[in-house]
């Protein structure tokens, strides 16, 4: 393995000292001079016709400066979501929003918003707003909204009774026959929660709108320059008038601000422009919950055939998904689901079809994994299945039939690496595989079971969504690099890893680099961070702008040392000549004696140099990423009460493929993050909603997302298969530490109690149930 | 409304604010005395974001009323150290990955103070009790835990 | 709306402090359920009375066998009581399982009882110990069992504009005497039981000389399962007689479905498993065995 000097090393966060003193400023801290205080006024029901809406008292009262409704905001129609901005033709983005409507469609949909001088006036003068509602039918599951009979809560259905955009079709040979060709053929339909990404950071924006009508927004969002486009869009003005940036900090994502921070943006602009003075919205938590995007719950049917030797033969999958009241991610969501589910087993026969339905609850949009969960449990479930009943491990059967390097798959980039084997091997090694099937001794009232997942995911969105990127590095005057590159940091640990790319490709030391990101104005384009694309897409657009300005640095070098710059390299800020050694030198002292040959020079008297003679190195990254796909299996052990039903985690083993680790200790963080939101979603986490649409997990006390007390040990191995179309043979990992726990979590639960679930979280009353039921059908 | 005038040690200096009585710790000290290392995440006690010391104590300020902190030893993120004399836990969060978006982190570090401040030598059950309310939601707690019980052993070395 | 916060120095001082707001003045103690109450509307007051300055009140004490505790005293305080975890671990228990360590540390015993929510949890202790409470008001000082105090779910027999709860007493456990706590619950912190069941019991030569069991929620306050202390009294310590005690429990149990933590039939179903577990713990800590 080749030897890096500052790519793969765990080094200190770039961030670490402003966050761990408190002086990280994030949205929700933005304050300028005479800022007001935004807030929002929801509907309380799930579904109605605004007849009449009064808001000449709040007006009135003192403090207050402005108040927005549907009557006096642009009635420009848009999408939340940056899909939007990112839809590759000749798809074309659903558009289905306006800040404000005069048809309400879930509980939390926005009626109206105030600015004032307090939070608490902006607050009472909400309560003085008189609305006159005319409720309509509504709906809330998605297949009860696909009968006829259901309300249409969109005009603009064209594939079927309230189904969002396109129906995603993704044919491989020949599923009828292949199933037919099977030895055996096991079908399930299964059902998904909706759950909540609950960054720590709710939605947040601070909008500026100045006396010549440019605009500035602080906010939240994950993707800066497609926020921009929205809002250019949303409000008629030129990109070029509009600055999207963080401030720089954000306080997590998961997906739930990829495009707006669900309203934030616009409302706090729109209260901007007829204030006439800044304006800051920060959603409450109980906001947070009910009005921005949560993961699609839905349905996903898995029907796997198999030859008796254990060989998938065919394999069909299906889904109808929990859109929501507004479209969002709702039609790229299914196709991930589909696609990734596809990919992880070498199947010659396979099919998909899947959608998302509108229905009268919070919008689902991007969340982590973006569908890739929702596929997984299933499948693994089902393979699971498979391998009782051919009588192979679970294991066995899995190794038999992953995916390899240059199989045929489904899509549209080839698979050019895997460590998934290595993952399945290390995964079982760490969680003690081998001790499945005599963990629990006769009559024992707690049961333990070991089961595993695997799943694999993108490296970015290209070519499903426009996915370019932009970098620049400049040398600066003194030897120095800034970086300049669009991207957030929202957590992840990007300002960290992308300045690592450019120290190592410059050979330069880290401390040399600074980094400007997350701005429309400062930064060149950049999709934003999603799609586990940050390190890979936006670190490959680092990497070929370093590139650049190292070519032109050779150049010059090579001039100055009088030799052809093929024989340069860099190393410590240091230029020399390859094969010389390298003793005795004048090199930054400046004083070198006539006649002496220099063999080397110091970037920083090299870049100086330059400059008096009217030079600077500025190296361009312009790139369209490839796409690579990351590996993961994950091993978990359970311990179920059987006379509660109460399933603990007790330990996951999470070993994942991500091509190279760029900073170790990032990438173990991002797992055993990603696995922690894997565990609460097989277990414990879901947002259900009562009769009239209200959602009922709204707090965090009330959402049971797992808390330090509630942790298993969590082992994350790094497997590393270099992927030659990545940064240094890195892949994504962002979402990945989550998709395939559920999966492995309910085999585990399968393994200990002889159960299955086919609906998760598998919550204590839940099991208790299925306990119940398989001990009366046995006796 | 009455205002009153609050009087308390803030990071061992006095301080003296005008508060209203409905005015909430957090508040206070996030708007009033632009200490915005305290974040807030809930605004119900549920998140542990805003989390300070209060006369030795984790407290959520949150849901504490300013007027309670009236002679009051209160300690937050900004007054336990920084650039060149950094709190054992600053160092171990940073130095161990326990920093993601940073967003609990400081009220995870007061959290963890709390602690250390009374017990140098918490066990893994103590470790995980001190911040079980303090939701993060980037981290699964791995690297904060390992972070708080390495602070512990520099803590315990520098004696 | 909120116009003033008082610290008052003494008991009487406080009630001064009350009966000057005319039915506006609410006493406050942690205030972590009264401040959201207040936020989100639930309860109104224009003045509030913090009492947890008062000295004398932060202390628990045991004078006599009886433990007291002062109004002041927090969760965490007697959650890490070695007094309680010795002589009422029952309590002890519950204390712990409080919302987080913030909350514990902020949040008062006395304020768990008096906000009269069903399944409180230091409060379903507390009736398991038979704990009585002190209430002071201007017409004077009375003692009124803590399984007393509930006039509804949410609604408390006392009046904290007018009464206030100085201490809470109960007798210290004894050699021959256990106790255990047992709670169904979603996460191990920040969030509240599904079912919390207390036990305490006193035995001699193995038999049970009495048994109070309590559990929650399964009424509009802690509910005393009277049918299954019964039958312990007096009965021989032994898993058969623990199991019928349980199935009694359940007998006279009424809980409600919730949306949120289980459904009534769920609830019941597991009702007798935490009381038997409970009563198991229990007989073990005093000394006898099944
Ligand atoms: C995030 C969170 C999690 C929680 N989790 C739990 C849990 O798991 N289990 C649980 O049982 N509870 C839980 N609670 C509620 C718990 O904190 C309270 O019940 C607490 O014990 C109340 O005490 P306090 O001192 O805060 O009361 P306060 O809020 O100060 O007062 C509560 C009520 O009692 C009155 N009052 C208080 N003291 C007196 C007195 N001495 N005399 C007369 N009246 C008085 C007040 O006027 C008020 O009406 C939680 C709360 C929060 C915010
Ligand atoms: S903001 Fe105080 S606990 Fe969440
Ligand atoms: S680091 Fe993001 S919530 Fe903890």
């Amino acid at each position: 393995m080749k030897n890096y000097n500052v790519v793969g090393q765990s080094v200190r966060r770039l961030d670490a000292a402003e966050k761990a003193t408190g002086t990280a400023v994030f949205s929700s801290d933005f304050t300028l001079p005479g800022m007001l205080y935004g807030k929002v006024l929801r509907s309380p029901y799930a579904h109605a016709r605004i007849v009449s809406i009064d808001t000449t008292e709040a007006e009135k009262l003192p403090g207050v400066k402005a108040v927005v409704t549907y009557k006096n905001t642009p009635r420009e129609i848009f999408n939340t979501s940056a899909t939007m901005t990112f839809t590759v033709p000749a798809l074309k983005p659903v558009l289905d929003q306006y800040i404000f409507d005069s048809v309400v469609r879930y509980v939390g949909d926005e009626v109206a918003a105030v600015a004032a001088v307090s939070e608490k006036l902006a607050e009472e003068a909400l309560k003085l707003i008189k609305v006159e509602y005319e409720e309509l039918p509504a709906v809330f599951d998605p297949l009860e909204a696909m009968k006829p009979e259901a309300p249409d809560i969109h005009a603009n259905c064209k594939e079927g009774k309230n189904i969002i955009g396109e129906i995603i079709k993704i044919p491989m040979g020949d599923v009828e026959k292949g199933f037919k060709e099977c030895d055996l053929v096991i079908e399930k339909r299964f059902k998904l929660p909706i759950v909540k990404q609950v960054q720590m950071e709710t939605q947040a924006a601070v909008a500026q709108v100045e006396v010549n009508g440019k605009i500035t927004v602080w906010s939240t969002t994950q993707t800066p320059h497609p926020t921009r486009m929205i809002l250019a869009k949303i409000f008629g003005v030129p990109n070029s008038k509009i600055r999207v940036l963080n401030p720089p900090y954000v306080g997590g994502g998961f997906g739930v601000r990829i495009g707006l921070s669900a309203k934030a943006e616009p409302i706090a602009v729109a209260l901007a422009m007829q204030a006439g003075k800044p304006v800051r919205v920060i959603y409450s938590r109980e906001e947070d919950f009910m009005a921005s995007d949560t993961r699609h719950g839905g349905y996903v049917t898995v029907k796997l055939g198999a030859k008796k030797d254990g060989t998938f033969h065919a394999l069909d999958l299906k889904a109808a998904l929990n859109g929501g009241a507004y479209c969002s991610f709702s039609t790229e969501t299914p196709g991930v689901l589909g696609a990734m589910g596809l990919a992880v087993y070498r199947i010659p026969n396979q099919s998909y079809y899947g959608h998302s339905v509108y229905t009268n609850v919070t919008p689902a949009g991007a969340m982590r994994g973006f569908g890739n969960p929702q596929a997984m449990f299933p499948i693994e479930s089902v393979v699971d299945m498979m391998a009782e009943e051919l009588g192979m491990d679970p294991l066995e059967l899995r190794l038999k039939n992953i995916m390899r390097a240059g199989d045929p798959w489904c899509l549209p980039y080839p698979c050019q690496s895997t460590g998934l084997a290595e993952c399945i091997e290390r995964g079982a090694k760490s969680i003690g595989w081998e001790r499945r099937g005599s963990l629990n001794q006769p009559g024992a009232k707690k049961l333990r079971g070991i089961g595993v997942g695997v799943g694999t995911h993108v490296s970015n969105s290209w070519p499903f969504c426009v996915d370019y990127d932009n970098a620049i590095v400049t040398v600066q005057q003194d030897g120095s690099i800034h970086l300049a590159s669009g991207v957030p940091d929202i957590g992840t640990g990007t300002s960290t890893a992308l300045p690592q790319l450019a120290a190592e490709v410059l050979g330069v030391g880290l401390e040399e680099v600074s980094l400007t990101f997350g701005d429309t104005l400062s930064t060149p384009f950049d999709i934003g961070s999603h799609a586990s694309r940050t390190l890979y897409a936006a670190g490959t657009a680092v990497v070929a702008a370093a590139e650049d300005a190292k070519r032109q640095i050779l150049e010059y070098a090579a001039d100055f040392l009088k030799v052809s710059p093929e024989r340069l390299e860099i190393k410590d800020s240091l230029i020399y000549i390859t094969g010389r050694e390298l003793g005795e030198d004048c090199a930054g002292t400046g004083v070198c004696k006539t006649g002496e040959e220099r063999i080397s020079v110091t970037l920083q008297e090299l870049a100086y140099h330059a400059h008096l003679r009217n030079k600077q190195f500025i190296g361009v990254g312009r790139i369209v990423p490839e796409n690579a796909p990351p590996w993961h299996a994950h091993f978990a052990e359970v311990e179920v009460d059987t006379e509660t039903g109460q399933v603990k985690v007790i330990r996951v083993a999470a070993a994942h493929d991500v091509g190279k680790a760029i900073n170790p200790v990032i990438v173990e963080g991002q797992i055993e993050g990603g696995v922690l939101q894997g565990v609460g979603y097989a277990v414990s986490e879901e947002i259900v909603h009562d009769a009239k649409g209200r959602p009922l997990h709204n707090s965090l006390h009330k959402y049971l997302l797992p808390t330090a007390e509630d942790i298993p040990e969590i082992d994350a191995i790094i497997v590393e298969a270099s992927d030659p179309s990545g940064p240094f043979g890195a892949k994504g990992v962002g979402e990945t530490g989550l998709v395939p726990t559920a999966g492995a979590i309910a085999n585990a639960v399968y393994n200990a109690t002889g159960v299955r679930f086919y609906e998760i979280p598998m919550t204590e009353e839940k099991v208790f149930r299925a306990l119940s039921a398989a001990k009366n059908s046995t006796c | 409304m009455s205002s009153k005038i609050l009087t308390f040690t803030l990071n061992g200096e006095t301080i003296r604010v005008v508060v209203e009585p409905t005015d909430m710790l957090a508040d206070v000290l996030r708007d009033k005395l632009n200490l915005i290392g305290v974040k807030k995440g809930c605004g119900q006690g549920e998140c542990g974001a805003c989390t300070v010391i209060m006369n030795g104590d984790a407290v959520t300020s949150c849901i504490i009323p300013a007027l309670k902190a009236e002679g009051a030893v209160v300690e937050t993120i900004e007054g336990i150290g920084g650039p060149g004399k950094y709190h054992p836990l600053q160092e171990s969060f940073m130095d161990l990955g326990a920093i993601q978006c940073g967003f609990c982190t400081p009220g995870m570090i007061m959290s963890a103070k709390a602690l250390l401040d009374k017990n140098e030598q918490p066990t893994r059950e103590e470790i995980r009790e001190a911040i079980s309310g303090n939701i993060c939601r980037c981290t699964g707690y791995v690297k904060i835990e390992k972070a708080v019980s390495t602070a512990a052993e520099k803590i315990r070395e520098g004696k | 709306m909120l116009q003033d916060y008082l610290i008052p120095e003494t008991v009487e001082q406080a009630l001064s402090h009350l009966q000057g707001g005319k039915g506006r003045a609410r006493v406050v103690a942690g205030g972590t359920d009264l401040l959201l109450d207040l936020a989100n509307g639930k309860k109104e007051a224009g003045v509030l009375v913090d009492l947890t300055r008062i000295p004398g009140l932060q202390e628990i004490t045991l004078e006599d066998d009886l433990i007291r505790l002062g109004a002041a005293v927090t969760h965490n305080q007697v959650a890490k009581s070695k007094l309680i975890q010795e002589k009422a671990s029952v309590l002890a228990r519950a204390a712990r399982s409080v919302g987080s360590l913030q909350i514990r540390n902020t949040a008062t015993v006395v304020g768990n009882v008096v906000n009269a929510q069903p399944a409180a949890d230091a409060a379903v202790a507390l009736v398991a110990l038979g704990a009585v409470a002190e209430v002071v008001s201007p017409s004077g000082k009375e003692y009124i069992p803590v399984e007393k105090l509930y006039a509804g779910v949410g609604k408390s027999v006392l009046d904290s504009t007018s009464q206030i709860v100085t201490r809470i007493q109960f007798p210290a456990l004894l050699k021959n005497q256990g106790s255990a706590y047992e709670r169904l619950e979603q996460r191990k912190a920040l969030a509240l039981p599904m079912l919390n069941v207390a036990v305490v019991v006193s035995l001699a030569d193995n038999r049970f000389q009495w048994a109070r069991i309590v559990m929650a929620p399964v009424g509009p306050g802690p509910v005393r399962a009277t049918e299954a202390e019964a039958i312990l009294t007096g009965a021989d310590v032994s898993l058969g007689n623990i199991e019928n005690a349980a199935a009694a429990a359940r007998a006279q149990a009424n809980p409600r479905s919730s949306a949120l933590r289980g459904s009534r039939e769920y609830r019941l179903e597991v009702l007798p498993v935490l009381v038997r577990r409970a009563l198991e713990a229990a007989v073990v800590r005093a000394g006898g065995n099944c």
